[in-house]
């Protein structure tokens, strides 16, 4: 009769109940863990620090060289001291440009010239990649994409690198 | 139904072999009126957790969790308290029936005998009456075991200033370090003051050096003559470096103050 | 289509008998607060369970940040406390939950014993709990010393030196729980990192299985 029919809808009236207080006790319990195991998501990345890389920006030639330096990084509660190199050189704009030595095809470290057989271009020992003098990935070898290239400013004389950004042109 | 060996059922499964008709447990025993459990019980333990959760939250937010500064084990300073759970324990250990020759007594004697009862206790006080008053001597154990660990609890936390060892021990920021440990004055400073002064003028036996009143020619006199509970001679060296230290507290002192 | 799935799911494994043994039960007056307000007594021991999933909560949440290495463990802390939007809280409630779950703990043994609801045929059940009240104990003891700070230290060293008080086998406990016959360090940490974190956890779960397993076939102790 109608006596079972309510009582069927009170014992719903009652799961959502219990449904909501249990999801209101859920989000108190989990609010703050959550929010703090995505903080590392939702904090900004602010650009990062420039460099001195030690290398004065009246030496740069149209030549690719080698520059190392080190940075002080930063990991949450560890400070350690992370080697960087770049290549650099001064493009036909009379633009400075510094190239991230990492392949874009699985990661190995580039070098100008590294390999008699190609002169004039970045080449990759792992898998034979090789990049134009731009950056610009040879077509036909292995990496997909131009070198990553670095932020960089002139202050006082001197090169300063920042982050690393992928290739615009080309 | 069959019980233990006489059960059947179908297969290696937990299903019986003879079928039982599901009737509910018999709470007819009890008085008044049952009620299920899903949902309508189980919403009012929840109602009464959420309420709890509310009060939880309140106090994790009105009192951030402790931290003092990172462990040093040289820090003799530093007096020892366990959490206040453990407190009972710790006192009990003070007295002399309990330490010494005594000590096997106050840790495992006394403790073994007030948990190992507890564990026991259902074959202790195995009579048939359930009321208190029908099981005069189990609750009377109790309720003396109840007493003493919070006399026990209350006379080891009453002596202690729990507002000062938390402004004492303050943890120091890393990387925020105001002493400069290549001036001139500090290698003075760590081998004559450092032991009771703090690693950063903190204080620690002496008094805190941040903000101090002192003048330069005051320092260096109280550091060979020595001042109220401090003795003289702390210093011995030469003039140069006396007044190398002096220079040093008086830098780091204002250095640390201006940061607060 | 939820119906569809639970159908489908129980036509291979019978769930409802499960079902049932979790929620489908009856639930006698003299327990519940609504009747007699004094009932409230009998909240103890599921608010403890709470307090518990809380600990495990914000426990598993703590060791995303957390390193048991002494070198680090007290930076990663206070990294945590500093840092970490919201690490404050989230600690906070592993610090607060630790000292709510002995109180409430505590509630619940008084409760039992007074009721005397320990009698036969629940002695059983009642040894389970005093277990896993030496097992909260332990977690707490433990757990005191992973911030690595001067608290800690302390705190667990005297800890340690009790323990190796106790006649014939006091060395050897100590050097076992430690690590190290003479340092509290880097071992001492990590040993208390994994007795912490996985032993009595587990040791934990296996109790309080046992302890609702109980409380389901025996039932609710009856009223006084």
């Amino acid at each position: 009769m109608s006596d079972e029919k309510q009582q069927v809808s009170r014992r719903q009236f009652l799961n959502y109940t219990l449904t909501g207080v249990g999801g209101f006790m859920a989000a108190g319990l989990l609010i703050s863990p959550v929010r703090m195991a995505i903080d590392p998501v939702l904090k900004s990345n602010d650009g990062g620090d420039f460099a001195n890389v030690g290398l004065e920006v009246s030496e740069i030639t149209s030549d690719p060289q080698r520059v190392d330096w080190t940075i002080d990084q930063v990991d949450g509660w560890y400070e350690s001291e992370v080697n960087r190199s770049a290549w650099v050189y001064r493009n036909e704009n009379d633009e400075i440009v510094a190239f991230s030595p990492v392949c874009k095809h699985l990661g190995c470290v580039v070098s100008w010239e590294g390999n008699d057989d190609y002169p004039e271009q970045y080449y990759c020992p792992c898998h034979d990649g090789r990049y134009y003098k731009n950056g610009v990935n040879v077509p036909g070898t292995p990496p997909l994409q131009p070198l990553d290239v670095y932020e960089q400013e002139e202050r006082d004389g001197m090169l300063f690198l920042g982050n690393i950004k992928p290739h615009e042109e080309a | 139904m069959h019980k233990g060996k006489g059960m059947k059922f179908v297969g290696d499964s937990r299903i019986t072999a003879d079928r039982t008709s599901k009737v509910p447990k018999d709470y007819s025993e009890y008085p008044g009126r049952t009620e299920a459990f899903w949902p309508n019980f189980l919403l009012k333990e929840w109602l009464a957790g959420a309420v709890f959760l509310v009060g939880f939250l309140c106090l994790v937010l009105a009192h951030p969790s402790p931290l003092e500064g990172m462990a040093d084990p040289t820090d003799a300073a530093y007096i020892p308290l366990p959490d206040w759970y453990f407190l009972f324990l710790y006192e009990l250990l003070k007295y002399q029936f309990a330490s010494g020759d005594w000590t096997i007594l106050g840790i495992i004697v006394i403790p073994g005998l007030a948990f190992g009862g507890l564990l026991i206790a259902p074959f202790l006080d195995n009579g048939p009456g359930r009321r208190p008053r029908q099981r005069p001597i189990a609750v009377g154990m109790m309720l003396l075991a109840l007493a003493s660990v919070i006399w026990l609890t209350y006379s080891s936390a009453a002596h202690v200033d729990w507002e000062e060892r938390a402004e004492q021990n303050k943890p120091i920021p890393p990387g925020e370090s105001v002493v400069d440990q290549n001036h001139p004055g500090f290698a003075a400073y760590e081998s004559s003051c450092l032991g009771c002064h703090g690693g950063e003028l903190e204080g620690g036996a002496g008094p805190t050096l941040v903000g101090t009143e002192h003048s330069k020619e005051e320092i260096m006199d109280i550091a060979v003559n020595g001042i109220g509970a401090m003795p003289a001679d702390q210093f011995q060296g030469s003039d140069e470096e006396l007044e190398q230290l002096a220079d040093f507290i008086i830098e780091t002192s204002e250095a640390a103050a201006e940061q607060e | 289509m939820l119906q569809k799935i639970y159908d489908w799911i129980d036509d291979r494994i019978d769930i409802t008998p499960i079902w049932r043994d979790i929620a489908d039960h009856e639930v006698p007056e003299h327990v519940n607060p609504a009747h007699h307000f004094s009932a409230f007594v009998y909240c103890f021991g599921g608010l403890t369970f709470f307090v518990v999933v809380i600990q495990i909560l914000s426990g598993m949440f703590l060791t995303m940040y957390y390193v048991p290495d002494i070198e680090n463990a007290w930076q990663s802390v206070y990294y945590l406390q500093t840092e970490v939007a919201h690490g404050q809280i989230v600690r906070g409630m592993h610090h607060w939950g630790a000292s709510v779950v002995v109180v409430m703990l505590l509630l619940h043994t008084l409760r039992v014993f007074f009721q005397g609801a320990y009698k036969k045929p629940r002695e059983l059940n009642w040894m389970v709990g005093v277990l896993i009240f030496f097992v909260m104990l332990g977690l707490g003891f433990t757990g005191y010393l992973l911030p690595w700070d001067n608290k800690a230290y302390f705190a667990t060293q005297v800890g340690l030196e009790i323990a190796e008080q106790v006649p014939f086998i006091g060395e050897a406990l100590k050097t076992l729980l430690a690590g190290d016959a003479t340092i509290v360090g880097a071992q001492t940490l990590t040993r208390f990192f994994a007795i912490h974190v996985f032993f009595l956890p587990g040791a934990l779960f296996a109790l309080l299985a046992i302890h609702f397993i109980l409380i389901r076939r025996q039932g609710i102790s009856g009223p006084l």
